[in-house]
């Protein structure tokens, strides 16, 4: 019905195409690029709210809108949580329909903006960072929020150099890393005034991990204030770092920190690459990146990598605790 | 017993993106499904068998998951052991709705009732 009553309004400018299901509409992006997707908040398997974290990731740069037949405040929150543009409930009439398209139409004349832009909340800083570097891309990711303006470069998957307020290098890159929230764009890159970072990208976003950590565990309840200078961000509790363990690829320990007994966990990370690699051999799904093991308590995670391998233990605290 | 368990596992369809799925029961057999073309039952067997071995070597020493999930380039494995000795491995690619459901599934499994 969609297809029908919309193909007419959009007057040849737009191609419609309608999907039963989630997965059917994946496929569809998959086959081409599509510049807005209109989801019904209430669909099988996947309710809508999934449907955009999943369209939110898998195609960043895809418009969404939500449709519903009864809409909720509470709806409407979860579906604008979760990427959509706009949440509009489902017309009935010609003039509804009309309105509708006009509100699409609308929506798709918006001038893109260059780069990719999302919330550190909802997307997760380290993650774009990672994927950055895991691709060898050379990009420069501005990171903001009412208080502080920062910058991270990164050339060939490599971490080159960071500033914000007046700090630069690790320290800047930590304290950005260790922001409670705001918003970054990845942009095209430029060469950076000055290199200030170098090393392992891998052990730079650990560290800088660890820092966030740190700081939550000393953070203060209430609303944080962040000195723009030196990017000091109080942030709300909620994990803390409670062991360490960094080893070869052999499973030599390097490092540990409050391990009570490195030897048996670095076996243990042994014996997880050795069995991942076993899985790989046998699944079609490529390398074994990390092992999670979901605690009654916290989290611990075993990152595994041809020259290292890492076990750390998170413990979840209530805010402010 | 064991066929409400099996049958919990059916209701649980194929999501879009479940590679295969398996149950290990208490006495060590098996009943797996391959999902995926190109993923037959042999190879969930398989992995439950390498996690068997994995668990029996005590490598979780004091941790004891409730559920362990393994992330590879392109999808991720989750196991999920119940005290009464049932063992549900996943698989799922990355991104789909299988994956998303994860979570869900394990609480699920984890609270059925003895037996199923």
């Amino acid at each position: 019905m969609a297809q029908e009553t919309f193909t007419p309004l959009a007057g040849g400018n737009w191609e419609i195409h309608c999907a039963a299901s989630p997965n059917a509409a994946l496929e569809l992006l998959n086959q081409q690029k599509m510049d807005l997707a209109v989801v019904d908040v209430n669909m099988p398997l996947l309710d809508g709210i999934q449907f955009l974290d999943l369209l939110g990731k898998r195609h960043p740069s895809l418009k969404k809108v939500t449709l519903t037949a009864f809409a909720t405040e509470e709806k409407r929150s979860a579906c604008l949580a979760a990427g959509a543009e706009l949440f509009i409930e489902k017309p009935r009439t010609d003039n509804e329909f009309q309105s509708v398209f006009a509100m699409l139409d609308d929506l798709m004349n918006w001038a893109p903006r260059q780069g990719f832009q999302g919330m550190l909340k909802r997307v997760g800083l380290m993650d774009v960072i990672q994927l950055e570097c895991l691709g060898r891309n050379s990009s420069v990711l501005e990171i903001y929020n009412e208080h502080v303006f920062g910058r991270i470069y990164i050339e060939d998957g490599n971490i080159i150099h960071a500033a914000g307020g007046d700090l630069t290098g690790e320290r800047a890159l930590q304290q950005l890393l260790a922001l409670p929230g705001g918003s970054f764009e990845l942009v095209p890159f430029e060469p950076p005034p000055q290199n200030t970072i170098s090393g392992s990208w891998e052990f730079l976003l650990m560290e800088a991990a660890r820092k966030r950590d740190e700081l939550a565990s000393q953070a203060v309840p209430g609303e944080p204030e962040i000195d723009p200078k030196t990017l000091t961000a109080p942030v709300v509790a909620s994990t803390r770092v409670v062991e360490m363990l960094i080893c070869s690829g052999q499973g030599q320990p390097l490092y540990e920190e409050n391990c009570p007994d490195a030897p048996g966990r670095a076996a243990m990370l042994k014996k997880i690459s050795e069995v991942g690699a076993r899985f790989a051999e046998t699944l079609p799904l490529g390398a074994l990146d990390r092992a999670e093991l979901e605690l009654s308590a916290g989290r611990a995670v075993a990152l595994i990598r041809p020259d290292r391998l890492v076990f750390v233990r998170v413990a979840r605290e209530a805010a402010g605790s | 017993m064991n066929g409400s368990f099996q049958q919990w596992l059916e209701n649980c369809g194929s999501p879009p993106g479940l590679v295969a799925c398996g149950l290990r029961q208490p006495d060590g057999n098996l009943i797996c499904r391959g999902i995926e073309a190109g993923c037959p039952a042999e190879m969930m067997e398989k992995i439950l068998a390498h996690f068997e071995d994995l668990r029996a070597a005590g490598f979780m020493g004091d941790l004891a998951p409730r559920w362990s999930t393994w992330n590879f380039d392109q999808g991720r494995v989750r196991f999920i052991e119940r005290p009464d000795g049932w063992l549900l491995g996943l698989v799922a690619r990355h991104g789909s709705a299988a994956a998303h459901g994860l979570d869900l599934l394990s609480q699920e499994f984890l609270s059925l009732p003895p037996g199923g």
